[in-house]
């Protein structure tokens, strides 16, 4: 790629990102509107949207992300977006990588959340175009995001000579390598609340299980304080709707969570923790199974095909450790689960 | 008492159940069963007192969740008590699905009563082979148990062998359709009814060797069916499959009977439909609709609330089932059930529920385990 082409590329996301950043602000038009509209279609809770548009929206990336993003994104005659739903903010990103591949860019929304791409054309008009189907070419490229079960079915009846970049279904998860004094404790768990709360847990970037590498009785004290943080933030962030079948999927996990350990009420979600059984995954609607793990690594590798992010606190070697054991996975930071950098595709399992 | 003192207690007070002594209602063992697990049972004990269970009447048992026997032992007494050990469906992370027993009687006579009642079909000898393969030793499916047993009982010749590849019909290369024929032909020339004991994908399986050749079987023949796919072949849908199966073994479709079981329970239901068995005479069931033995019931419940619905009305399957007398005597499973005049039937797993985008859900990561 020379330098022209680069700066062409780049140019084109400039529009994205700025529209992006009216959306970001609550004090502006269009961000009370995004505000009001994003409420209505992700079941999330007005502040769960203002929470997520204000933390996790990328306004400012930067520039050596963009690089990334730009060089790390193949070029396409048409590049095509079958965006998902659940994560809203996920539109701009799928859209900027698409922007970097071509100058022709087709989108469609998910049919249950149409807003955010919608809101962002607006505040880049001409940049892309919304479409009700998508219909690619040989010599394209389709950029998916959903379940497996969606991204089998357009694998299947996609034409010959269509390049797909699928993202299918995944989940996060947290290793507490060590567990740091109680002074510390209780931040670094308000922010994996956080990475718990975001999008209500809905997205493939959200922890849904916390290894602990310590004794079950200093693992209780961390279930106790992410309870505790939870529940705090529950109070500034209300859980939204759950689904039906969400409901019933908590119905369940909650009664099998009594069974093997242990189950703590944190705000309108649950910590379940056990000290030796298998994995419970628990469901969506910020739920949190906590697992004491001696060898949390190799406990991990057996579900690397599922792993998109894993938020690490331990030392940097064993981070580093972490990383080779789960490649394909995001390793970071607690909070930052949900803000991966700006350099490409949030899940990265393809790479 | 010991534990195991009311356990062997409470087993045969089921047994006789079973065998038609009342002395005890269904819902007074329930209760006593559910009681004595609340009391050996730590988890169960923490499920009762989570949902403020009194255990006064039989729908105040909690169902322990289908998913907790992958997770943990769900069973009163240890390990080294174990008679018998089945196993759920293979997993890769260690974290293998487990129903263990510690008196195979019980099973063993439910199994045998029930089956018997919805599978002979006449006073005549019965031969019985199986589209499954070799059983092994010990046995870790709980299908391939009871198989195991219908073979040796179902024949009455005694203490016979059933490890033998003329009975198991699905080896490395497939469906042996030649030991299916030989099995045919010997039931012929010995005036036997021939019991084919099957999981639906071994039945797609057969059908797919078959290939559009017809396989026909004797005269009054019964065809078991049970079990889902689990990914390990096609699809059919259960009304095809049945025209399909009828058609190539050339035997009505009221010959073929469904059984439904699963290795957390101890019991199996099955549809009234054989003719001249006696649950179909007892009960002329419709082809769907699964009876239950009488010392298992099927409550719909809500799927949130988990409370009973009302009756006709669709809810998922909490079973109580009193032979799971030393691990979980009622079993919540996602299965969509509603009841109907003799007995259940059965609608799936929950549908209709919203795509989830990227998020990965239970039962994908459930399939990955597997």
């Amino acid at each position: 790629m020379n330098d022209f082409d680069f700066e062409t590329r780049r140019a084109r996301l400039e529009p994205l990102l700025e529209s992006a950043r009216s959306l970001a602000d609550p004090a502006s038009e269009r961000g009370r509107l995004a505000r009001e509209r994003l409420a209505h279609s992700s079941g999330l809770s007005a502040q769960g949207v203002d929470f997520a548009l204000q933390r996790c929206l990328e306004i400012a990336p930067d520039e050596r992300e963009i690089a990334a993003l730009i060089r790390s994104t193949p070029s396409a005659q048409v590049a095509h977006v079958l965006l998902s739903a659940n994560v809203f903010v996920a539109a701009h990103r799928a859209i900027a990588i698409a922007l970097a591949a071509s100058a022709e860019v087709r989108v469609r929304a998910s049919r249950r959340e149409p807003e955010m791409a919608e809101l962002l054309l607006a505040g880049a008009p001409g940049s892309f175009q919304l479409v009700t189907e998508l219909s690619p070419h040989s010599g394209d490229r389709l950029w998916a995001y959903g379940s497996d079960d969606t991204m089998a079915e357009v694998a299947a009846t996609l034409p010959a000579g269509v390049a797909l970049h699928a993202h299918g279904s995944g989940f996060g998860v947290a290793v507490l390598d060590e567990v740091p004094p109680e002074a510390e404790l209780g931040a670094l768990l308000g922010r994996l609340a956080e990475d718990i709360a975001l999008f209500d847990q809905r997205g493939c970037l959200s922890p849904r299980v916390l290894l602990v590498n310590a004794e079950p009785e200093s693992a209780h004290t961390v279930v106790r304080e992410l309870t505790a943080q939870l529940e705090k933030l529950e109070k500034l962030v209300p859980r939204g709707k759950l689904t039906a079948h969400e409901s019933s999927e908590i119905s369940q996990y909650r009664d099998t969570a009594h069974y093997i350990g242990e189950l703590c009420e944190a705000g309108s979600g649950y910590v379940s923790f056990s000290a030796r059984d298998g994995w419970l995954l628990p469901p969506t609607g910020r739920n949190i199974h906590v697992l004491t793990a001696p060898d949390a690594f190799t406990t991990l590798s057996r579900y690397r095909p599922l792993l998109t992010s894993c938020a690490f606190f331990g030392k940097p070697a064993r981070r580093a450790e972490l990383g080779r054991a789960i490649p394909g996975a995001r390793v970071c930071q607690f909070g930052e689960m949900q803000r991966p950098p700006f350099d490409g595709p949030v899940d990265r399992r393809e790479l | 008492m010991t534990r195991n003192a009311r356990s062997d207690d409470l087993h045969r007070a089921v047994r006789r159940f079973a065998a038609g002594d009342r002395t005890h209602s269904f819902a007074a063992l329930a209760l006593e069963i559910a009681a004595f697990q609340r009391e050996f049972s730590a988890g169960f004990a923490r499920l009762c007192n989570s949902r403020k269970a009194s255990l006064a009447q039989v729908e105040d048992i909690p169902g322990v969740p289908c998913d907790t026997f992958r997770l943990t032992r769900v069973a009163v007494h240890p390990e080294s008590e174990d008679r018998l050990r089945f196993s759920t469906s293979g997993t890769t992370s260690g974290a293998r699905g487990m129903h263990a027993m510690r008196v195979g009687e019980t099973y063993q006579e439910l199994s045998l009563s029930f089956g018997r009642a919805a599978l002979l079909s006449s006073e005549r000898a019965h031969h019985v082979v199986a589209l499954a393969p070799l059983l092994d030793d010990p046995p870790t499916s709980s299908l391939g148990h009871m198989m195991a047993l219908f073979m040796v009982d179902f024949e009455q010749q005694g203490a016979v062998s059933v490890r033998t590849p003329d009975r198991w019909l699905i080896d490395d290369r497939g469906v042996n359709l030649a030991g299916l024929e030989r099995a045919a032909e010997r039931a012929t020339e010995r005036g036997e009814t021939l019991l084919v004991l099957a999981t639906s994908f071994a039945l797609v399986g057969l059908l797919d060797a078959l290939e559009g050749r017809s396989l026909p079987l004797p005269a009054g023949a019964v065809v078991m069916q049970t079990g889902g796919y689990k990914g390990k072949t096609r699809e059919i849908e259960p009304n095809v499959l049945r025209e399909s199966i009828a058609r190539s073994f050339q035997i009505t479709e009221a010959q073929i009977v469904s059984e439904y079981g699963m290795t957390e329970l101890t019991s199996q239901l099955y549809e009234a439909t054989v003719p001249g068995s006696a649950l179909e005479r007892e009960r002329r069931g419709a082809p769907g609709v699964y009876a239950e033995p009488p010392w298992l019931r099927v409550v719909p419940v809500d799927p949130t609330t988990l409370e009973p619905v009302p009756e006709g009305e669709v809810g998922i399957a909490r079973i109580i089932d009193l032979g799971n007398v030393d691990s979980a005597v009622a079993i919540q499973t996602q299965d969509r059930v509603r009841r109907v005049p003799g007995g259940v039937t059965l609608l799936g797993r929950a549908t209709g529920a919203p795509p989830r985008g990227c998020s990965l859900a239970i039962e994908e990561f459930l399939a990955n385990e597997a």
